[in-house]
């Protein structure tokens, strides 16, 4: 695979750089890192491995990521071929279209692959999962914003070390102003990493028997997750424990699909599992193509009985 | 006041079929709104509930879709006073770059206070469009908006809800803002609001713009299916859940 000369790497969230540092170090023959913040987060993207590290001041609590396209675009406008890669967060996913309008540059979000040829070839997915798209992206800069998971996170080293150039501020037009920002409850979950899943559906009937799959958690070590009508129509459980397109994308050993129909939209979230295991009382329930063990009966005779047997 | 929504018409999911190539077939599946639209369509009615000055239009781009008279009814039954429908061949398969730039043609005709977009498409959710038209404009844009606190003269509050952490933001307008799934719960439209929606002007102005090819789509494909065990037990008395529970102890 042929290589491109420099990849600029950018992270909002420390701690998904690690991961956007390795796929530029697979992708490029220099690594160039941008950083909003203390020069511990400077001395964290050398240790990564990238090349040179322009640090673009300490966060600011009233101003956005977003805002510094402008001074990014001033940074990456060097007249030179180069590729962009930043992880799925949202503020990267923003920033990473206006950096696409300021600097003409072809832009693929969601990339869960990326291969460096005459032009940049992405695959992400599309028809929430049903299938992959490939997309080209044609201009000088491309940018490339990654799906978690697609690259493995690079080891710090301290002793790889570098002075970083000091970029000014550009201050744009209409700034918009950050009022307020709080932690966002209940978001201390992540499924994405979880190593056993349960998760519920419309199967379940009431809320308070949400215990019954709780309890089945805590016997087989595994997280609780939902399908979309749980957390997004019951309201049930918080959106971070939704499996399914546009958020949780699950890998884990053991899916417990319990009185989940096996919708596309969710399924495109748990089918990378490892093993998958379903209950459903509808045996025509499209879970059933996708499992490796089921039972078709009712969740309430079965649940508890598994619960019981496997503790 | 005047309020711009994007709206995509893209095919119903559950009408497409795989072919056994990989390849999608959507002859059968019939135009939907696509969901985060049905969300920023919602968040415009809500605005102007409080504003009852505010108009609202529909603006949507795309290929053939746009020639079926009752998904346009649709979208006007939710709540917008017009809709704005750019449908040309070449923009059956747009991509983000083109629409946003279509979009901004149609602003600069039809000069709004706030244009509101879905976070992404249900085909393609490349989450690129409202952003790249805020840019085109040189005007103030946010995705993941997840509540509108307030709106003022010259400016909207929200709120956007991010991976670990809410903003609160201060967005001067004009602006464009993308709304994410969980701003709101899109409403039904009732029978009055289907049968006003026939008398609601609709607009076909054509725009035609010239395709940077910045990004081509080159293939869209299906994976293939991960193989699995199928050992599926039909029943659930006693024996039956024994037998399914001595398959799960060997691999819990």
């Amino acid at each position: 695979m042929s290589k491109v000369s420099n990849v600029w790497v950018f992270s909002d969230v420390s701690a998904r750089l690690a991961e956007v540092v390795s796929g530029a170090l697979e992708l490029g023959e220099k690594v160039s890192a941008l950083v909003i913040g203390s020069n511990e987060d400077v001395a964290a993207a050398y240790a990564y491995g990238a090349t040179e590290v322009y640090h673009l001041g300490e966060t600011d609590s009233s101003r956005i990521v977003e805002s510094y396209a402008k001074t990014v675009a001033s940074v990456l406008n060097n007249g030179e071929k180069s590729l962009v890669l930043m992880p799925g967060t949202r503020r990267c996913k923003a920033l990473a279209a206006l950096l696409a309008v300021e600097l003409n540059a072809g832009l693929v979000t969601e990339v869960s692959d990326i291969e460096v040829a005459d032009t940049i070839k992405c695959k992400h997915m599309v028809y929430g999962g049903l299938a992959n798209g490939e997309e080209s992206i044609n201009t000088d800069i491309a940018i490339a914003v990654i799906s978690s998971g697609t690259f493995e996170e690079a080891q710090a080293d301290s002793s790889k070390t570098g002075e970083a150039k000091v970029v000014e501020y550009i201050v744009p037009q209409n700034e918009i102003k950050c009022i307020d920002r709080k932690a966002k409850e209940g978001s201390s979950v992540d499924l994405n990493k979880a190593k056993n899943i349960v998760a519920i559906g419309r199967g379940i009937a009431k809320q308070e028997d949400i215990k019954l799959a709780e309890d089945l958690c805590s016997v087989i070590g595994a997280e609780l997750g939902c399908s979309r009508p749980i957390a997004e129509g019951e309201k049930w459980m918080e959106h971070e424990r939704y499996i399914g397109i546009s958020s949780v994308m699950a890998k884990p050993e053991i899916y417990f699909a319990i009185g989940i129909s096996g919708q596309i939209q969710h399924m495109v979230g748990a089918k990378d599992s490892q093993t998958i295991i379903a209950i459903n009382k509808d045996k025509n329930a499209p879970i059933f193509d996708y499992a490796d063990y089921g039972i078709v009966g009712d969740l309430y005779t079965i649940l508890p009985a598994i619960t019981q047997a496997l503790k | 006041m005047k309020i711009l929504v994007g709206c995509k018409l893209v095919p119903e999911d559950q009408d497409i079929a795989v072919l056994s190539d990989g390849l999608l077939d959507m002859s059968k599946a019939a135009p939907k709104i696509s969901q985060f639209d049905l969300n920023a369509i919602e968040t415009a009615v809500e605005i102007k509930k409080a504003n009852s000055d505010a108009n609202i239009v529909a603006v949507s781009v795309g290929g053939k879709y746009l020639e079926n008279v009752k998904i346009k009814k649709d979208m006007l039954s939710r709540g917008p006073d017009e809709l704005i429908a750019i449908s040309d061949e070449k923009y059956e398969n747009i991509l983000p770059h083109q629409t946003a730039e279509i979009l901004a043609n149609v602003v600069k005709e039809n000069e709004c206070d706030l244009f509101i977009c879905g976070d992404g498409s249900a085909d393609l959710y490349a989450q690129q469009t409202g952003l790249r038209l805020g840019a085109i404009l040189n005007i103030p844009t946010i995705n993941g908006v997840s509540k509108v606190v307030s709106v003022e003269a010259g400016k909207i509050v929200v709120e956007r809800a991010l991976e670990n952490e809410v903003e609160t933001l201060e967005v001067p307008l004009p602006a464009v803002i993308s709304v994410s799934a969980d701003i709101n719960e899109p409403s039904i439209p009732g029978m009055k609001a289907i049968l006003a929606a026939g008398k609601k002007p609709v607009n076909t102005p054509s725009v035609d713009i010239e395709d940077s090819k910045a990004v081509e789509l080159l293939e869209v494909k299906a994976p293939k299916k991960k193989e699995r065990a199928h050992v599926i037990i039909e029943g659930d008395s006693d024996d039956q859940i024994a037998e399914f529970v001595t398959h799960l102890k060997k691999i819990i």
